[in-house]
């Protein structure tokens, strides 16, 4: 891309005002979460304090107060069972499920570029191989074997570190496949070949001429990738087999909060809003970047080239690319 | 419904076929603790149900999650004192279907009284009493039950207690009636004539009538016996007969048994007219179709689904469903156990100092909090039948005593602090779970103590915990007893011969003190169970001096039965609503 067209993405973002918000606020929420420790302290609580003078022990241990026990030392009450201070493990929480969230799309983004380019640039042989074992590997139940996986790893290893992997490394078939699917029709590109009969490696050729072209559809799909990956991570930890007490992430709160809907209302609402919100604003700003990056931007410059000349319009042409 | 728990003398194959049964089983006393709560004098009036005197008639619904697979006599764990079993299959001695304590006690069912003992009480005599018939209106003699006994002996059909084979005598060696076709039998049951039974064990065991009220004591027809068939239509003896069981065990329809009568039978009321048990539903589902008591759900129970702390919170706001809300005791310990063979709990002082700092008050509220959970610092449960004599060897108050562990820390050589792990289970039971382990550790902390949490799989944890070579040195367990006396409690734990080196090991401490040994046997013979009782009241306070566990809660079952339904009875034997007792009209 070149500056101008850096440009022109970047003036078709800020004029889409829900890009704008959902920006805001995932920055919000990045600030939030790596200032944690601060606002807890401002605050004056921490996430793992208990209050058992603060929950009715007679009554399954439900907040006393109403609005799950708001009070001006608990700005978002506390939780049901221990009294813990929910403002603090919210905080700490959005560490965890943000951390995971981004890591996980980091290592999938980073595997999927290299088993892509190497898939569309390489040798036919190494193509099949790699291309049959994505296959393989993207048809496995992924939940089954995040569970397995993160049974048999023994329990000194760091559960978030832990999280980021299994939930990347099972997660970058759709990035390869994307990556697999431009290279071979970049393949075919005029400048592309000009680099390739100049004598420039596969290396070289991947670095020079295709990742900056790669870019937008990834940095696209990778933005779509972060809520479904905020979801995995709240389901793992769903499921117990996610970070390890007395550790928060919105997926654990949200996990214990569930059988507390009735009986405390704001246990529920809190981590489910926190994981709406963030998870929309990663859908709305993705498929903003989307937009952005708008394919019939592409097409232009690629006037001459076969899907052009075919008549298809840029997106068909992606889709059957995106098919392969 | 004890935590069937007990693998203790027996051969290493006997051992593998009944774990898996008994980890089932387990499964269960899991899901029914998810409940719990103080109950009391409340309890007698509850009693009363909707007020009104219970009539005959009706259908009773039962809303379970667990199906009543392998429904033969030989294959059940307990006899389901409160549970459906009781209503198909009578024993030679049953549970007195009375409220609180006085259920925790043994009566005589097909017998005459609760057994004669003679010989240091290695000799048990029964005799039946007259006009007891099957369903098809053959009479039930002394043989069929000598013979519903030696069936639990076969192989296929595994699942019971192991106490018949460790008691009677050549009960080590014996194979079933299947494959053992000699004419005797077991020779140690011996059956004089068709009234009489008589049984001889190896040593003194003067709680022999507890465990004469297992489903093993029921007799069974040698003619109708179809092996391991018999669970689809097992011969009724008591007031109800199969007529439909459908899913393995999922839904099961039982109808009146036109051959019981109640003169023989003193302790079932049998109201309904028809049984309607229905099983494999969430607990979510069971609770709300109970609370909202839509058509035949009004005239529902379920005998195997606790309120949990949600759902209790809601409820303690609605006046018309506390009432419908049964109180039940069962006696159960969740305790601390420690394996003193791994540093640095070989050192006593460190021991004690987690139980110094234990804060009972967050564990309970963990548990569910105080309605569904009792502080515990005595390891026999609370009621009278087990000898229960209150103590606190290491008075913390509720919320512990940071500092008072700090000091023994320092007199142990720890003053910088200690780190040490504790397993638990991530099963969401609120016994062994991680709510209960990270109380332990938010309470630790404060003591200076570093506690590492290690949560393992259900399986995994229950695989580790009761091994002698893998048990870790910290753990959260659990136990509860076969029938409510201290001895059942207190010998699978405490006593050095029951330490198990090849199947579960229950002694976690491995503690083998020859005066504790000795006390075990001394009080196994007494026939006065109110005298063994304090006996093992006694040895209990003995033991737990030496902190070898640390008791965190008795757990308190709470739950809901249908507005319909009246003359609810709740025994402190297993703290679950009767379900012979009940009626609907």
């Amino acid at each position: 891309m070149t500056p101008r067209q850096r440009g022109a993405v970047w003036r078709r973002l800020r004029q889409q005002s829900a890009a704008v918000a959902s920006a805001a606020i995932l920055l919000a929420l990045v600030l939030l979460a790596l200032a944690a420790p601060l606002l807890a302290a401002l605050a004056g609580q921490d996430p793992t304090t208990y209050h058992d003078d603060l929950i009715d022990s007679a009554r399954g241990g439900v907040p006393l107060g109403p609005y799950g026990g708001i009070s001006g030392d608990h700005w978002l009450g506390v939780e049901p069972g221990t009294g813990r201070d929910m403002f603090a493990r919210l905080l700490y929480g959005a560490r965890i499920s943000l951390l995971i969230a981004l890591g996980a799309t980091a290592v999938q983004v980073v595997i999927g570029l290299a088993v892509g380019l190497a898939a569309g640039l390489g040798h036919r042989l190494a193509d099949q191989v790699l291309s049959r074992f994505t296959e393989v590997l993207a048809a496995l139940p992924m939940l089954v074997i995040a569970i397995s996986l993160t049974a048999i790893v023994p329990a000194d290893f760091p559960r978030p570190l832990l999280l980021v992997l299994v939930i990347g490394l099972l997660g970058w078939f759709g990035t390869s496949r994307i990556v697999r699917a431009r290279t071979l029709a970049m393949k075919k590109l005029d400048h592309v070949a000009a680099a390739r009969l100049g004598g420039s490696g596969p290396l070289r050729v991947a670095r020079r001429e295709l990742l900056p072209a790669l870019a937008a559809p990834v940095i696209t799909y990778a933005a779509v990738l972060v809520p479904g990956n905020i979801v995995v991570e709240a389901s793992l930890s769903f499921l117990g087999i996610g970070v390890k007490p007395p550790t928060a992430s919105w997926g654990q709160m949200l996990s214990t909060a569930t059988v507390w809907f009735r009986a405390d209302p704001m246990y529920v609402l809190l981590p489910a809003g926190c994981l709406l919100l963030t998870v929309l604003a990663f859908t709305v700003l993705g498929d903003a970047v989307r937009t952005a990056l708008d394919p019939r931007e592409r097409s232009r410059l690629r006037v001459g080239t076969h899907s052009a000349r075919t008549g298809r319009s840029a997106d068909a042409a992606r889709e059957k690319e995106a098919a392969v | 419904m004890a935590e069937p728990s007990r693998n203790r003398s027996l051969s290493a194959v006997t051992a593998g076929r009944v774990t898996p049964r008994r980890v089932a089983a387990a499964a269960v006393t899991v899901a029914l603790a998810v409940g719990a709560t103080a109950c009391g004098p409340e309890d007698a009036t509850a009693g009363g149900g909707a007020g009104a005197a219970p009539a005959k008639g009706g259908t009773l619904t039962v809303l379970n999650s667990q199906p009543q697979t392998n429904f033969d006599p030989a294959r059940l764990y307990t006899s389901g004192g409160g549970k459906v079993p009781t209503l198909v299959f009578r024993t030679l001695t049953t549970r007195n279907r009375e409220n609180g304590a006085a259920g925790a006690k043994a009566v005589p069912d097909l017998a005459t009284d609760t057994g004669r003992p003679s010989e240091n009480a290695t000799v048990w005599t029964y005799t039946l009493k007259d006009g007891l018939k099957f369903e098809d209106g053959s009479p039930i003699t002394s043989a069929d039950i000598k013979y519903g006994i030696e069936r639990s002996f076969a192989a296929e059909l595994s699942g019971g207690a192991p106490y018949l084979r460790d008691w009677l005598v050549g009960g080590e060696s014996y194979q079933g009636p299947y494959k053992d076709r000699s004419k005797d039998g077991l020779k140690s049951i011996e059956t004089p004539d068709a009234k009489t039974i008589v049984f001889r064990l190896k040593k003194p065991e003067g709680e022999f009538p507890l465990l004469a009220t297992q489903t093993q004591f029921a007799p069974v027809p040698k003619a109708k016996d179809t092996g391991t068939k018999y669970e689809e239509h097992p011969v009724s003896s008591g007031p109800y007969k199969v007529v439909k069981n459908t899913g393995d065990g999922e839904h099961l329809v039982l109808e009146r048994n036109p051959h019981w009568s109640g003169k023989t039978d003193s302790e079932r009321h049998a109201y309904p007219d028809t049984i309607d048990v229905k099983s494999g539903l969430d607990s979510a589902v069971i609770n709300q179709r109970l609370a909202t008591g839509a058509g035949p759900d009004a005239a529902a129970v379920t005998t195997d689904t606790n309120l949990g702390p949600a759902e209790l919170a809601r409820i303690g706001g609605d006046k018309e469903l506390g009432k419908r809300v049964g109180t039940g005791h069962f006696g159960y310990t969740n305790y601390l156990a420690f394996n003193p063979k791994v540093k640095p709990f070989d050192n006593p002082k460190v021991r004690q100092a987690v139980a110094y700092a234990v804060n009972r008050q967050s564990v309970v509220n963990a548990a569910g909090g105080s309605a569904l959970a009792e502080p515990a610092t005595t390891f026999l449960p609370n009621g009278t039948s087990f000898g229960h004599t209150p103590y606190d060897p290491f008075p913390a108050g509720r919320t512990g005593n940071p500092a008072k562990a700090r000091e023994l820390l320092k007199e142990a050589g720890y003053e910088n602090g200690l780190s040490i792990t504790l397993t638990h289970s991530t099963a969401k039971n609120f016994e062994t779970s991680p709510e209960i382990a990270t109380a332990v550790q938010e309470a630790l902390k404060k003591a200076g103590i570093t506690v590492k949490l290690q949560g393992l799989e259900e399986n995994d944890y229950k695989e580790k915990v009761h091994s002698v070579d893998d048990e870790p040195g910290l753990f959260i367990g659990g136990w509860g007893a076969d029938w409510p006396s201290g001895g059942p409690f207190l010998a699978p734990i405490f006593d050095g011969r029951q330490i198990v080196r090849d199947a579960s090991n229950f002694n976690h401490a491995q503690l083998d003190d020859p005066a504790v040994n000795h006390e075990i046997d001394e009080i196994n013979q007494l026939t006065d169970l109110t005298a063994a009782a304090g006996r093992w009241g006694a040895l209990d306070k003995k033991v737990g001096e030496q902190a070898l566990s640390v008791p965190l809660f008795h757990p308190v079952y709470k739950r809901l039965y249908g507005k319909d339904i009246k003359n609810v009875v709740i025994s402190d034997w297993d703290g679950v609503l009767d379900i012979s007792q009940v009626s609907v009209k």
